[in-house]
């Protein structure tokens, strides 16, 4: 699915995407100054396959997409993933492609969007991801938005000569509190 | 892909056949089975047709291998594995793993896991192996405690039954501990080739 417009604060807003966003996504993950904490800069960029990729993200009943909007920049993407409607548990994700817009918030203030929807409009009950210890600024923005470290991967992957380990993080819905069995 | 033979032994792990999925159907509406956890969930129970059509799609799954899992000519389970991080794959996720509620407490789990995981760290020598399981899969985490996995995370609250919330165990065992553990005992080939270029 392709998540609805949500306006936020300090000109940070999400927006449902369009295959011309998509198309910019795929360059920015091909720069090395976004992908530090990603992938290895590898794709296939053909219009098509672009679009197939988009036509399913779109279709798809079990994740939302959204475009990040600073003003009226497109700058980056998010999403909830994986969503699982029984147990009403699901992933996130999210990216800033534009590396010359990191420290003002935006993925902050993205992820406290992207969190209330998931509760307020979607009625799900818990959500969780992964994301690299070293990534910072994801994962503080992640922690503001009211994720919880439940673990720690260590040596996830070894990139531009060293190990990084991975931070697992979790977040609840208000007065759901982790009734677990440990 | 669909697993070739492996042998531990008292179980084989072996290419599943269309003959098995009657035994799969069932697996997959036994409540005993699904309480596993990611590991119990084959499917959804299905018609047969979908059951084949299932297995199509697992032999073209290229990140994937399927196991039936066979014990005095009889098929008693199944397992799957899923290759993570590709291009550069050296981590595997343990996705299913069922041995039939008839044949629990055989001791017939215990070896069709250390089957799997000589195929894992002694014949494709991977890095890495991970499963999750719910903290009340008492057995499931017997046997990955015994063959050395450890806890990387607690999920809260993750899986839900009987009427209440169950966290789950993120767990994870290295190639390091495979070799300590059971790397001199559990070798597919006891004697390592030579060298054969002097024939």
């Amino acid at each position: 699915m392709l998540g609805p417009r949500i306006d936020g604060r300090n000109g940070v807003s999400l927006r449902t995407p369009t295959i011309e966003d998509h198309r910019r996504e795929a360059d920015w993950m091909l720069e090395p100054e976004a992908t530090r904490f990603w992938g290895i800069r590898t794709t296939s960029r053909r219009d098509e396959r672009l679009d197939e990729h988009f036509k399913k993200n779109a279709n798809s009943p079990t994740s939302i997409a959204w475009s990040i909007w600073y003003g009226e920049e497109h700058v980056g993407f998010t999403g909830i993933f994986d969503i699982d409607w029984i147990t009403r548990d699901a992933e996130s994700g999210i990216f800033i492609g534009r590396s010359d817009l990191y420290g003002r918030g935006i993925a902050s203030e993205a992820v406290r969007l992207r969190t209330a929807f998931a509760w307020q409009e979607l009625g799900l009950r818990r959500v969780h991801n992964w994301i690299e210890l070293r990534n910072r600024g994801s994962r503080r923005a992640n922690e503001k938005g009211g994720y919880q470290q439940m673990g720690r991967y260590p040596k996830s992957h070894f990139r531009s000569g060293q190990w990084h380990d991975e931070w697992l993080g979790e977040v609840f819905a208000p007065g759901q509190g982790i009734p677990g069995d440990g | 892909m669909l697993g070739g033979t492996v042998r531990g032994s008292t179980v084989r792990l072996r290419l599943p056949t269309v003959d098995d999925l009657p035994s799969y159907q069932r697996w997959s509406a036994d409540m005993r089975v699904r309480a596993g956890g990611p590991v119990g969930l084959i499917g959804e129970p299905a018609m047969q047709a979908t059951w084949k059509e299932r297995l199509i799609e697992w032999e073209k799954e290229k990140e994937t291998v399927v196991w039936s899992i066979g014990a005095e000519s009889s098929l008693i389970g199944m397992a799957a594995v899923r290759f993570s991080g590709a291009p550069a794959a050296d981590t595997i996720d343990i996705s299913r793993f069922v041995i039939d509620p008839e044949r629990w407490r055989s001791g017939y789990g215990w070896d069709a896991a250390l089957t799997l995981h000589r195929w894992i760290f002694d014949v494709c020598h991977l890095r890495v192996a991970d499963i999750d399981l719910p903290a009340d899969n008492i057995a499931g985490l017997r046997i990955a405690t015994k063959l050395g996995y450890e806890r990387y995370a607690l999920g809260h609250a993750v899986h839900y039954r009987d009427g209440r919330w169950h966290d789950e165990h993120q767990l994870r065992m290295d190639l390091d501990t495979w070799d300590a553990g059971w790397g001199k005992t559990q070798r597919e080939y006891a004697t390592p080739l030579g060298e054969e270029l002097a024939r």
